[in-house]
């Protein structure tokens, strides 16, 4: 019944692969950074972290639309599920970029505004998940999760956008698509490939998650007797 | 002849369980229609559907009116906090005399400053009905309108939702009680 | 306009709903001197971050029954029968409470600023910046209420309450450009954008939560 579980192992095994290979380059074979010393090799765990995080909101608040559009009950059950893995990879940036802050900058936490914004990400999963588990009537619920994802998706060009408009203690961008990265290409190449081994991973969580989800809402379906 | 309302195949569902199906009727100018069924069978939820608060899972519904709907519904619709005096102008329907005529009927008209939360069931019941007493709609739809209220109040309200079937208006209205009204029925 | 008529009768009759939070407002503000030492460069460094959240605090606390008093006893039933255009009924509901509630407030506050830093010109100032952002409030945390509208007003409003510290980030902007004495208008035509925005599309969005939960 679901296609996906053909391409699943595929998936998990090589994203993992991609994923380890490159931290364990990231880790041991780069070279030191300059000004930083070793401590900056957290890159590879907070940098696709916290992109992750920003791209689930934002695939969430696709499905949200699309829902409210044109009332497909899979795009919901997409953002439910989706809710609880984006606070867990939020939580994972915050708490890598509160390591990475102390041997840096000497603080675990300091109120600058791309922090605070990516905090204010992190609230809003939560809150989504607990408004949503309020409700009794499924339908309702559905709605008000697609509403409240789709006003607090105005926090995603402010995160985005917070290192540009205000002086704060993070570090502007190194990679944009114009310019010739800041970064040096011998640690680039490791961090695309943690991102992207970082995003399939995430994505086999999504597809659990999802498919969790479906059973979950659609057990008085017949078809799921015969699938479970 | 154009219908006021007309339904085709109305079926509602909750949380995947289904409440009611296939209901279909046509209301003309002048006919009333009561819904029956036990409770929790749909009643509510059918006249919700009506008035358009509530959209159908399936079917679909017409409504040719110009003027609003009057909707009586389970709660009054009343501030607690406000004397009768305020609720009345709050309310916004008919002119004074007609709101006099129909307060001393009710026995209601002599002090009007006392706080709602102050009456009884029975007359902040009255006080709502005003509401429909002084309507200026075609389609009265009534949610169970006799609870609370005493025998001669059931009388007076038959004898106008009889003169206001003569005035072609349409009456839907669901009701555990049986009245006096020239009415057809459904059953959910 | 027979509804924003009816709605400010009602709120003004309904007197614990608006002097309730002027007075709490108040007592925060007086209260707040005396947790500080009474040195002037101290009371002036704190004193607009408490104001700030005052506001915040209050706001909250003045939508808590904005709409839930109507929807338990039937009259959002009736506006969205009789009304086909509910979002206006919202919309003049929020002015209402903002008028009663959040006009006072901003004028306290400026009396205050006046008060406790010693300098009338921060006061003028902070006015119409006080009147913008309470406005802004009110219409997010109603908002807020409306989701949670049948389970109990605070989940929602705590909800919505992370949408609104962005706003507090740029509100902590236009308190340096005062006391700096820089021009701040520039600060105060991104408030008013944004207030412009935010007053159109929050009563669409919040008659619809509103429509749902009258299903």
């Amino acid at each position: 019944m679901f296609q996906v579980n053909r391409a699943y192992p595929y998936i998990f095994y090589l994203s993992l692969a991609i994923y380890l290979f490159s931290v364990f380059w990231g880790l041991f074979l780069t070279p030191e950074d300059f000004v930083q010393g070793n401590s900056y090799r957290i890159i590879y765990l907070h940098v696709p972290a916290s992109f992750i995080s920003q791209s689930l909101y934002l695939a969430m608040a696709i499905a949200s639309a699309v829902y409210l559009i044109w009332k497909v009950k899979l795009s919901v059950y997409l953002v439910r599920s989706i809710a609880p893995i984006g606070a867990m990879t939020t939580f994972i940036a915050l708490i890598s970029g509160s390591i990475w802050g102390i041997p840096t900058w000497g603080t675990w936490w300091v109120w600058d505004a791309r922090i605070v914004s990516t905090l204010i990400l992190f609230i809003m999963y939560l809150g989504l998940i607990s408004l949503h588990d309020s409700f009794n009537n499924n339908e309702k619920a559905d709605k008000f999760l697609s509403i409240l994802v789709l006003v607090g998706s105005v926090n995603i060009p402010i995160i985005k956008m917070s290192v540009e408009w205000w002086s704060t203690l993070h570090q502007p961008a190194s990679v944009t698509i114009s310019e010739k990265p800041a970064i040096d290409l011998v640690m680039l190449y490791p961090l695309f490939g943690s991102i992207i081994g970082f995003t399939g991973l995430v994505t086999c969580l999504v597809i659990l998650s999802s498919k969790l989800q479906i059973l979950k809402r659609e057990k008085n379906k017949s078809w799921v007797n015969d699938y479970v | 002849m154009q219908p006021i309302i007309r339904a085709h195949n109305l079926s509602y569902k909750i949380n995947d369980k289904k409440l009611f199906q296939g209901i279909t009727f046509d209301l003309f100018k002048g006919k009333a229609l009561h819904i029956k069924g036990e409770n929790g069978s749909g009643k509510t939820t059918l006249l919700k559907i009506v008035c358009g608060l509530t959209t159908p899972t399936k079917g679909d519904l017409t409504t040719n009116t110009n003027k609003k709907i009057c909707y009586i519904g389970h709660k009054n619709a009343l501030k607690q906090y406000l004397s009768i005096e305020d609720n009345l102008a709050l309310m916004n329907v008919g002119n004074h005399q007609d709101i006099q005529k129909y307060l001393s009927i009710f026995d209601l008209d002599k002090s009007l400053d006392i706080n709602i939360a102050n009456l009884s069931f029975g007359q902040q019941k009255k006080i709502a009905l005003l509401r429909l007493f002084l309507n200026n709609s075609d389609l009265l739809i009534l949610d169970e309108p006799c609870v609370g209220l005493d025998m001669n109040t059931q009388k007076i309200l038959v004898e106008f939702l009889n003169q206001e079937l003569l005035n072609g208006k349409v009456v839907l209205f669901s009701s555990h009680i049986s009245l006096d009204i020239v009415s057809d029925s459904l059953s959910i | 306009m027979d509804i924003i008529k009816f709605e400010f009768l009602k709120l003004l009759k309904k007197s614990r709903g608006w002097l309730g939070p002027i007075l709490v407002f108040t007592l925060i503000m007086i209260a707040y001197p005396l947790t500080v030492e009474l040195t002037d460069i101290e009371l002036g460094q704190s004193f607009f971050s408490i104001l700030w959240i005052a506001a915040l605090l209050v706001m909250m606390l003045a939508t808590e029954d904005i709409f839930l008093e109507d929807f338990n006893d039937g009259s959002l039933e009736q506006y969205a029968i009789s009304q086909n255009n509910l979002s206006f009924v919202v919309g003049s509901k929020i002015f209402i409470y903002w008028l009663v509630i959040g006009l006072p407030i901003s004028a306290l506050g400026s009396i205050f600023c006046v008060g406790i830093i010693n300098q009338p010109n921060f006061g003028f100032q902070i006015f119409p910046v006080l009147l913008i952002s309470t406005y802004i409030f009110m219409n997010v945390f109603s908002f807020g209420n409306a989701l949670s509208l049948t389970k109990g007003s605070i989940l929602g409003t705590l909800v919505t309450l992370p949408l609104l510290l962005p706003l507090l980030i740029i509100l902590g902007k236009v308190v340096i450009a005062i006391n700096f004495d820089l021009n701040y208008s520039g600060f105060l035509f991104l408030l008013l954008g944004i207030l412009s925005i935010i007053i159109v599309i929050i009563p669409m969005i919040t008659s619809y939560i509103i429509r749902a939960h009258l299903e």
